[in-house]
């Protein structure tokens, strides 16, 4: 038997009991930002005992919305909005595009996408030199 | 601190945007099982701090601890450790030698009296008046006294330096000792493992960084963040061990299945440690998923334990006590508990002669 290129153990069924808690917490977190739009929050997916099938029963449940954001930080990022507005999903990879954490933002816009105020006035000064030769 | 720059400054001058800097604060905070709020708490105190100077010092070590940090297939986050401190000294790292290195480490000690951070990797040797190792004509015992003297914290990493390792192991014929043995009156984390996880060690620095404190310990010192579940608790082959499904030997066809390696001496359910979690190079694998027991390599003393390939249920007791106790449980036990240690014990050393 080729062992190498054996398919893994098969596991139990998605624990479908987690991927309903999360979505309660998920689904009380987003009431929350409904009701104060300063709210910023996540549910870190690495914290949970998720396994391949709960996460993609998790996923296809959020679905997809209109916003996929791709960002090159030190490996890449992937935002991608779900179906339900406010909720993203963010998956930080490396740079061999391994997967290093996942998290599920609760907010307006996660906190990566929007602009540092310190690197805006770097990027001010920047542009002013050279445009100023 | 080495330098007057605030590291967020620092790091924007070297292409490190602020975006970059909060994807690395949340992915130490996942690590370090902090809430996710916490990020950005702590990308904003890594900002307005300045380079943490750190000291390593390596006495009975195989340079493993410094390959699990520093070694990386491809870029990683674990590698922006390297931007946050200043290593001033380290044997393996660092490009001056000799005479000089040792310059390097005494004006290191002298420029941040009481606020650099030592870190150890290896045990250190006591016997003889710790002649067995020595560096630059001082042993090893009185440098790390030297060193810590006015350090602000100590960290020991990998098992040899946290809790002894295979030099202590029995007979010990240095007179080894954990870090902990001689350092006192010292903040001290240790972060065993043989090698202890780059994320433990990159995730407990940056705590220290964005905190000014250690994380939570448990009663060993180890951060709880990494080592605060068992192997078994997050392993994946949990599910045969609950349907009792183990292989009995490495190639027979339940290991082939991926069954529970327990009684192949998997020593995952006392042994505390990330790797079912996290996983190694670069989240790929960890030893049970590579078809491997566990061996247990971040607990005291677990060269000692009987023989990797002992199951747990045959004594986990060090080799040199397990055979008395049993030879004596006919007066202590009673007959019966001997018999039975007597005729697991030839089990075990039949299997393993075989």
């Amino acid at each position: 038997m080729d062992t190498l290129n054996a398919p893994p153990p098969r596991c139990d069924p998605p624990d479908a009991g987690l991927v309903e808690a999360v979505l309660q917490e998920l689904a009380v977190m987003l009431e929350a930002l409904a009701g104060d739009e300063q709210f910023n929050d996540a549910i870190d997916l690495h914290s949970l005992p998720l396994d391949d099938g709960a996460r993609e029963q998790l996923r296809q449940r959020l679905g997809r919305g209109e916003i996929e954001a791709r960002l090159e930080l030190a490996g890449l990022t992937y935002i991608v909005e779900t179906a339900y507005a406010g909720l993203w999903w963010v998956r930080h990879a490396d740079a061999d595009e391994h997967t290093v954490f996942e998290q599920i933002v609760v907010a307006r816009v996660p906190p990566l996408l929007p602009a540092h105020g310190a690197d805006i006035a770097a990027a001010a000064r920047r542009l002013g030199a050279e445009l100023s030769g | 601190m080495t330098d007057s720059q605030p590291l967020g400054e620092m790091l924007r001058e070297r292409g490190v945007s602020r975006r970059a800097f909060l994807k690395y604060a949340s992915y130490m905070a996942s690590l370090m099982a902090l809430p996710p709020a916490a990020a950005a708490t702590m990308a904003q105190s890594m900002a307005q701090a300045r380079r943490q100077s750190v000291i390593w010092l390596s006495f009975q070590e195989c340079t493993g601890c410094t390959e699990s940090l520093a070694r990386s297939f491809s870029p990683s986050l674990e590698e922006m450790i390297f931007d946050l401190i200043s290593l001033d000294y380290h044997h393996t790292l660092q490009a001056v030698s000799g005479e000089a290195a040792e310059q390097a480490r005494r004006q290191a000690m002298r420029d941040h009296k009481g606020k650099y951070i030592v870190i150890v990797d290896g045990s250190v040797p006591t016997a003889g008046g710790g002649v067995y190792s020595a560096i630059a004509g001082q042993s090893n015992v009185a440098m790390l006294a030297e060193t810590v003297e006015h350090a602000a914290a100590v960290i020991a990493v990998g098992t040899c330096a946290a809790f002894g390792g295979l030099p202590e192991a029995d007979p010990n014929p240095t007179g080894a000792v954990p870090v902990s043995k001689l350092v006192m009156g010292k903040p001290l984390i240790n972060i065993p493992g043989c090698p202890p996880m780059p994320q433990a060690m990159a995730g407990t620095l940056v705590h220290l960084l964005s905190f000014g404190k250690p994380p939570e310990l448990d009663a060993l010192l180890r951060p709880l963040a990494f080592f605060g579940e068992t192997i078994h608790d997050r392993c994946y082959r949990r599910q045969f061990y609950k349907r009792g499904l183990f292989a009995k030997s490495f190639d027979d066809a339940g290991a082939r299945k991926g069954w529970c390696l327990y009684e192949l001496g998997c020593k995952g359910p006392v042994t505390y440690n990330a790797c079912a979690s996290l996983k190694w190079n670069g989240g790929v694998s960890f030893p049970i998923q590579s078809g491997h027991g566990c061996i247990g390599c971040s607990e005291p003393r677990f060269w000692d334990r009987g023989g990797l390939y002992k199951a747990l249920p045959t004594g986990t007791g060090e080799r040199r006590r397990v055979v008395p106790i049993a030879a004596a449980g006919g007066a202590a036990l009673g007959v019966a508990a001997a018999a039975l240690a007597r005729g697991r014990l030839a089990a075990a050393a039949s299997k393993e002669a075989k």
